[in-house]
Parts: structure tokens; C-alpha cells; sequence
């Protein structure tokens, strides 16, 4: 077990920062895209509620 | 519960990564591939920041750059591509059976037979790091590891002998490769091509090279760009079986 850690210590250590910031930085990105759509469904309920013929019957 | 799950989800996610990239910078290591890798992971790295410092300009040039080297990695590397992703296939599980003691066995004695007979040698043990350029600069063999086969094949006058072997997992896998020479200037001037070479190999990769002198019939090692000159048979099967086997307890 101690040697496997020994074993290219430095590529392990890289790859885990590497790895680390991916993570983050893909999270990050992940939120950022919710919080847009989110936004988005909001504005385009807000829109709809404020257009002339909302609640309104369709005209047969 | 829900901080519980997002946290092991989390571990996970990044232990994939973690093996990703752990898996990506062991097959570039010794290839010319590692220097482009530092570049993109260096861009990468100057892409994220600007991006988190709010430097817009400097991150769109960046961004122009990485959607450029990107193509450019995939168009250079194209035939590294496809041999790292058939390997992923065919990867060789059975190295972790290995009966090494027998291999390291069969390499020693091939070795103390030729440096009686003062012919040299020159054998590559992979480890880690794939020697898969090294092997396709020589000659396929693909058979299993044996002494009296290591001896033919360095058998002066004969098609194979030049160039080093290369030794994976319980095969030979080809004779006659190039391997790169050391460019270390403190080498001394002394040390023959066939002794440059193992060094070379060692400094690029994590390979434990084994060299026979044709000229005084010493055997050495070089491992890690260090040469270890004039090893007798118990040394070097020392050497072998504590280098060959990580998992080995006393190992130093």
C-alpha cells in the first residue's frame, strides 16, 4: 500500500489537483447554467402573466 | 442526508478524474506527447483563472487558444489517440498475476551468460509507463521471457542484436528498439552508447533498464537517470525483484 502511494507520487498529486479544479470549476458552471434557466422560466411566466390575452378563453 | 449524498457523489466524481488524468499523464510520460500536454494544461489552468478573475479579454484570446490547441493535440497525436484508446481495450490485466520471480530469474541469468561471454546487452523492463514507442521502433516479438532467447537474440551477427529489448509484463515484446540517449552532460565521456542509451531510457521513463558491457562484461542497472555499474548476480536479482514489484515490502 505504502509503495503504491510512493509510485509516481508527483502524476498522482497532479492529477488529484487537476481533478479537483475540473470538479469545481464544472460545478461551478453547472450552477451558473440553473440559475440562467431558472431566470429564464421565471421571465418568460412574468411575460406571458403580463400579455393582453393571458387567463383569457381562446376565442373559438 | 442530502450534504451526505452531495459529498460521496462528489469523492467519486473526482475519483474518476482523479483516474482520467492519472491514466492520461502515465501513457504521455516518456512520450513526445507530455510536452504538449503541459502546454494545454498550462492554458487551461491561465483559461480558468483569467475566467475567475474577470478578465475578459485576456480569457477570450485563451479561449480562442485552447479551442486551437485542442485541434491541434488531436491532429498531431492522432495515432497516440488510437493506440491509447485500443489499449484501453486490451489492457493487460493478467500483469498482476505475474510470476516476476521466475521472469526476473530468467532475465538474470541471460545476463550473466553474456557477460561471461562479454557480448552486450541491453534490456528494458517496463513498469509503469508504457514503452509502447520504444517497442515500435524495433522489431515484434511478442514471446515469453526466457534465457536462452535473451541470448540469441544478443548473439553478435545476428538481425536482432542491435538496439535494446524490451521486456513487458511476462514478455519480450521486440529487439532492435532505439532507445533515446541520455543528454545529461555530467555523464561521463567514458560510458559507451549502449550505456547512454539505458540512461536515457531511464530519464525519460520509469522503465529498470539492464546493460551488459561487450567491452568488460560488468552488468549494470540505470533506473531513474542513475547508473549502478558492476552489479553481481545477487545485487541485480536484488535490484530486480525489489524494483520490479511495487507492492514488495522492502522495498527502498
Amino acid at each position: 500500500m505504502n509503495s503504491w502511494m510512493i509510485n509516481n507520487f508527483w502524476i498522482k498529486i497532479v492529477s488529484l489537483i487537476l481533478a479537483i479544479i475540473t470538479w469545481f470549476y464544472v460545478n461551478e458552471e453547472l450552477v451558473k447554467e440553473k440559475r440562467m434557466a431558472k431566470q429564464l422560466y421565471k421571465s418568460s411566466v412574468v411575460s406571458q402573466s403580463q400579455s393582453p390575452s393571458y387567463g383569457k378563453k381562446p376565442v373559438k | 442526508m442530502n450534504d451526505y449524498i452531495f459529498l460521496t457523489k462528489m469523492l467519486i466524481e473526482i475519483g474518476i478524474l482523479w483516474f482520467v488524468y492519472y491514466g492520461i499523464l502515465l501513457f504521455a510520460r516518456g512520450t513526445r506527447g507530455v510536452y504538449v500536454l503541459r502546454g494545454i494544461i498550462l492554458i487551461t489552468l491561465i483559461f480558468i483563472i483569467t475566467k475567475q478573475l474577470g478578465f475578459d479579454r485576456i480569457n477570450w484570446i485563451f479561449t480562442k487558444i485552447f479551442a486551437l490547441s485542442i485541434l491541434a493535440f488531436l491532429i498531431i497525436f492522432q495515432q497516440e489517440i488510437r493506440r491509447g484508446l485500443a489499449n484501453i481495450g486490451q489492457r493487460r490485466w493478467s500483469r498482476f498475476f505475474l510470476k516476476e520471480s521466475e521472469i526476473i530469474n530468467e532475465i538474470t541469468t541471460a545476463c550473466f551468460l553474456l557477460s561471461k561471454r562479454k557480448t552486450g546487452a541491453l534490456i528494458a523492463i517496463e513498469r509503469e509507463t508504457r514503452l509502447e514507442n520504444y517497442i515500435e521502433s524495433g522489431i515484434e516479438i511478442d514471446a515469453k521471457v526466457n534465457s536462452e532467447l535473451l541470448i540469441t537474440i544478443f548473439t553478435p551477427n545476428t538481425p536482432l542484436h542491435d538496439g535494446g529489448i524490451v521486456v513487458a509484463g511476462e514478455r519480450v515484446a521486440a529487439s532492435g528498439c532505439l532507445f533515446p540517449l541520455t543528454q545529461n552532460p555530467k555523464v561521463s565521456t567514458t560510458l559507451g552508447t549502449r550505456h547512454r542509451a539505458a540512461l536515457g531510457l531511464s530519464e525519460e521513463t520509469d522503465a529498470i533498464v539492464v546493460v551488459v558491457s561487450e567491452e568488460t562484461g560488468g552488468v549494470s542497472v540505470a533506473i531513474g537517470g542513475r547508473l549502478t555499474h558492476d552489479l553481481d548476480r545477487e545485487s541485480l536479482e536484488r535490484v530486480l525483484s525489489n524494483l520490479y514489484r511495487p507492492d514488495k515490502k522492502n522495498r527502498k
